[in-house]
């Protein structure tokens, strides 16, 4: 049963468990909280025993399921993972429990609905990786966003209502049209084969006989309404605008999910949906893609470095981040795409230690304001380390992960697109001064606040909450292969088509 | 005199045990202090023993001279109507024991109206359409008039009653001008002179016209749409649950029969062009409409008005596909709705006559389980998976789409996105606004939470399952085609 059903057991248990804990009562908080932990870590394990049993030289789907579900449109409940999923699996599970243990003390009103919602959260983003089926993929995309909401709405700041259902209505909007795509593209695919499916690997075959002559053909269509679901995810300029409210407004935990794994469900999306389906399309955004990609760059990258708020500078480094990603994979050659799938995995770890620590310092201090703080660094060493190391991790330093990704991502596309890289290349150092001018009026210039004095430095929880994500980031500094080689063969089968 | 068959009472066997076990409640009521006690339980075992009846029954097809046909979709549109009858006698019970004003008299309306609604989905003859349509109108006139000493609900009781008048004379005028035109007041004979004979006379276009039109009033279309919020607003929250899915399924049944034996929509490009700007209009007024309510009933009302806009495309679209899509959504609108106003039965009080979104505050974690159940309700109204509202929304939208009505889709979804403001609405205002520092009195009543709790999870189940409730709807569709 494991073995032949591996994937569902990783995308299906923590709403298993989200289900069992509805059944603890409320007031048990502590109670909940381990379960939780122990439920999320029990799924990580799980992930860890399908990289185990992963086959990096098949570049295909693996460990499929495939149930009949909806026999009526030839939907089936349809599971699969190649290189690329893998890492975002991985990536996920390995960032839930981070996110319950950074939210162990700063969530503490309604825990256990806190916990439901982000296990709830959890099977929604594994499954939209894992999904191969269009119908499955758009029922676990969907179910994304009611607890997503929840987790803005309810435990966020003072502005959160607002946050939530601006987070809500922009996903809806991108997934309505998407939908629409969806049943198009489904109907094409039925005139063609004789027969109802939703499976991707069909898709694949048939989707891009779809005709394109211009953005307002059907191929063009079906291609801009995936593709407005994905940037907002991602999000692109000019579509971004929720990120900051809803960033701001999260709680710790949610904003390291937000940034950690529901963005790369946009980037995702991109490479395994529009690129593949839409190929003709994809051609000939490729162009507008990368500009807005860069633009993203540089606009996320000027804005961040204006912020006062370090959550909100974080979470615009995010916006310029993605367009890295963005970059990669429109340039989309092998090296580029790898890169950029590198990169999401990087930008989980990295800004979600950034969020993480930022929220560490606003527990104890109530405020995210750089101003502040100043002169930190001697009163919490420790914090300053991790800091500093998901500082340098964020702006791309040699030896760590960040690098890697963005290396990989330009000289990737440089035989593509030249001019983009360069622009890109000076978001790199605009990356480079606001987290580092950030990190200076933070950590080091002369103490101002006397309320900082006595500043306590990470306890033992929030140490052990922060050192996986610095050893991955390191690992993946150092031994970037043990990353890679698993995404290779996929990301060279899915370049083919 | 033609004396009826066994064969056809049998086949009415339902119908006649709403009407009679409802008539025997009323009489036996009025001497009996034990069935004045018990009237709803009573009721519900006659719901249950229709049921029971309609689904291990013949099916004899057309019976009753051609007037009726119980069929499978007549088996399928009268599970969900005894399912939201039952419902709705379930929480009228501990609701009007809250209002200290239980009678008996309130379980023998409901269940009349039923069994019309009932005749009226099963008919395929004008003239017991028209009988079925009466027999469900009149009680529910005196229904949404039962709070006699609230000024509203008797203003609810006289709109819905005038309105319903109109509806029924336009009705019935459309019925004699058909018959001019065609000399039948079977719809069968009338939809094969339509298909086999020419273009529509102006007669028959003036008949259908009229007939559209009153169907229109009871399904709360837009332009006909003005007496939905305030009889909403007004009646006893067990009858809004009632009027708000039965009557609309029972006219949109018929109008399958209608549209479907015909193929008016095929007939001509006008027909589908008025009935796609009703659908449109619809939608977009009562979603528009729907955002500023503050009366979480009255947002109900606008709400209904868009989602018969939306069913009113899988009419438009016809044939098996639009057909088995509108069943579906007729399923699933009864459960997520009635589920809805359940809940809103549970947080009324003999005081107050509004129910205000704003009087949630906070409730959802003072309340989990009827907030939860409101909150399945609300996302599977704005068509959110894995819920059963967006099932239906994926099938009609998707029979739009295979039609080639790819604009009415994509109109259906941008008016689906403006719901989801609305609905969200309630629910944060149950999760995510503080409690009010005063407590909100609520005569929680386990009878009614469990009522809402059971359409959630039915919502929520047939959500993530719906090939059983999709094939039952296949299957039903194939009995309209001919």
């Amino acid at each position: 049963m494991l073995e032949t059903h591996l994937l569902s057991f990783v995308a299906l248990s923590p709403a298993v468990a989200a289900i069992l804990l509805g059944l603890v009562p409320g007031r048990k908080g502590q109670l909940v909280r381990w379960l939780s932990l122990l439920g999320s870590l029990a799924v990580f394990f799980l992930s860890i025993l399908v990289w185990l049993g992963f086959d990096p030289d098949s570049g295909g789907m693996q460990m499929t399921e495939k149930i009949s579900w909806i026999p009526q449109f030839g939907i089936n409940y349809q599971l699969g993972i190649d290189g690329i999923s893998l890492l975002l699996v991985l990536l996920t599970t390995f960032l839930v429990p981070i996110v319950i243990l950074a939210s162990w003390t700063s969530i503490s009103d309604k825990v256990k609905g806190f916990h439901i919602s982000l296990l709830l959260l959890s099977t929604g983003m594994l499954g939209a990786f894992l999904a191969t089926d269009m119908f499955l993929f758009y029922v676990f995309w969907e179910l994304m966003l009611i607890p997503m909401y929840f987790i803005i709405g309810v435990w966020g700041g003072p502005r959160k209502i607002y946050a939530a259902v601006k987070f809500f209505i922009f996903t809806m909007v991108g997934s309505i049209f998407m939908l629409i795509a969806i049943l198009y593209t489904a109907r094409q695919v039925f005139s063609a084969t004789g027969s109802w499916t939703f499976d991707y690997s069909v898709w694949a075959i048939w989707a891009p006989k779809l005709v394109f002559a211009g953005f307002s053909s059907p191929q063009g269509l079906a291609f801009l309404a995936f593709a407005l679901a994905f940037a907002i995810k991602v999000p692109m300029f000019p579509v971004h605008t929720w990120l900051p409210d809803a960033h701001v407004e999260a709680p710790t935990g949610g904003s390291i999910i937000l940034a950690g794994v529901l963005l790369k469900l946009g980037t995702y999306g991109f490479l395994r949906f529009n690129r593949v389906l839409y190929p003709d399309a994809w051609d000939a955004a490729r162009p507008v893609v990368m500009i807005l990609a860069v633009i993203g760059i540089l606009y996320g990258a000027w804005v961040a470095m204006v912020q006062p708020d370090m959550k909100k500078l974080v979470a615009y480094s995010s916006v310029s981040h993605l367009g890295f990603v963005m970059l990669g994979l429109a340039a989309g050659t092998i090296a580029s795409t790898q890169g950029a799938i590198l990169q999401m995995v990087n930008h989980g770890l990295s800004t979600g230690a950034l969020f993480l620590l930022v929220g560490v310092v606003y527990e104890r201090r109530h405020t995210r304001m750089i101003a502040d703080y100043g002169g930190i660094a001697t009163v919490v060493p420790i914090y300053t380390a991790f800091f500093l190391l998901a500082t340098l991790s964020s702006i791309g330093l040699p030896g760590l992960n960040g690098f890697i990704g963005e290396f990989l991502i330009l000289s990737g596309s440089w035989s593509v697109a030249p001019t983009a890289v360069i622009f890109a290349g000076l978001g790199i150092i605009f990356g480079a001064v606001y987290m580092l001018w950030m990190v200076q009026r933070v950590f080091w210039n002369p103490m101002v606040h006397d309320e900082n004095k006595d500043l306590k430095d990470m306890n033992l929880r929030e140490i052990l909450t922060t050192i996986p994500l610095i050893v991955l980031i390191v690992w993946i500094g150092v031994f970037p292969s043990t990353f890679l080689s698993p995404m290779e063969a996929a990301v060279r089968l899915l370049l083919q088509h | 005199m033609l004396i009826p068959s066994t064969s056809d009472l049998l086949a009415l066997l339902p119908e006649i045990l709403l009407c009679f076990g409802g008539g025997l409640i009323l009489l036996s009521a009025s001497f009996s202090e034990g069935v004045r006690k018990y009237a709803s339980e009573l009721s519900l075992l006659v719901i249950v023993l229709a049921a029971w009846a309609r689904v291990s029954g013949p099916l004899p097809g057309s019976c009753w001279r051609g007037m009726l046909s119980i069929d499978a979709l007549t088996v399928f549109v009268d599970i969900f109507f005894l399912g939201a009858l039952f419902l709705s006698a379930w929480i009228a019970g501990p609701y009007f024991r809250k209002l200290k004003i239980d009678r008996a008299e309130f379980y023998a309306l409901l269940m009349l109206a039923g069994a019309g609604a009932m005749v009226m989905a099963s008919s395929t003859d004008a003239l017991s359409l028209f009988l079925g349509l009466e027999l469900l109108s009149i009680p529910l006139y005196v229904l949404n008039a039962f709070l006699r000493e609230t000024a509203i609900s008797i203003e609810a009781g006289l709109k819905y009653f005038i309105v319903g008048a109109f509806a029924s004379a336009f009705v019935v005028y459309g019925i004699a001008l058909l018959y001019g035109a065609t000399g039948s007041t079977s719809l069968i004979v009338i939809g094969d002179s339509i298909r086999h004979g020419h273009a529509i006379s102006p007669l028959l276009a003036l008949g259908v016209a009229a007939i559209v039109g009153g169907f229109g009033f009871k399904l709360a279309l837009v332009p006909f749409h003005g007496w939905a919020p305030d009889v909403y607003q007004g009646g006893p929250t067990p009858v809004t649950a009632f009027l708000s899915v039965v009557p609309k399924g029972a006219v949109i049944v018929a109008l399958l029969r209608i549209v479907d034996g015909m193929e008016l929509l095929r007939v001509s490009q006008n027909w589908l062009l008025a009935a796609a700007i009703i659908a449109v209009a619809s939608q977009t007024l009562g979603n528009l409409v729907a955002l500023v309510q503050r009366d979480i009933k009255r947002m109900l009302a606008y709400s209904g008005i868009a989602h018969m806009g939306y069913a009113m495309v899988g009419v438009i679209v016809a044939g098996i596909d639009g057909s088995t899509g509108v069943l579906v959504y007729i399923g699933a609108y009864t459960l997520m709705n009635v589920g809805a106003f359940a809940i809103v039965a549970y947080f009324s009080n003999s005081e107050k006559e509004a129910h205000l979104i704003s009087d949630y505050q906070g409730q959802g974690w003072k309340r989990p389980l009827p907030a939860l159940a409101l909150t399945i309700c609300m996302f599977s109204l704005a068509g959110i998976p894995p819920f059963i509202g967006f099932i239906g929304k994926f099938m009609i939208f998707s029979s739009a789409v295979n039609a080639g009505l790819i604009w009415l889709a994509v109109i259906g979804v941008i008016n689906s996105l403006i719901s989801a403001f609305y609905y969200l609405r309630v629910v944060y205002t149950l999760y995510m606004k503080p409690e009010p520092k005063q407590e909100i009195a609520v005569d929680a009543s386990l009878s009614i939470t469990a009522a809402a709790a059971l359409s959630a999870l039915a919502v929520v189940i047939l959500g993530i399952y719906p090939t059983p409730l999709m094939a039952a709807a296949k299957i039903a569709a194939l009995s309209l085609l001919r």
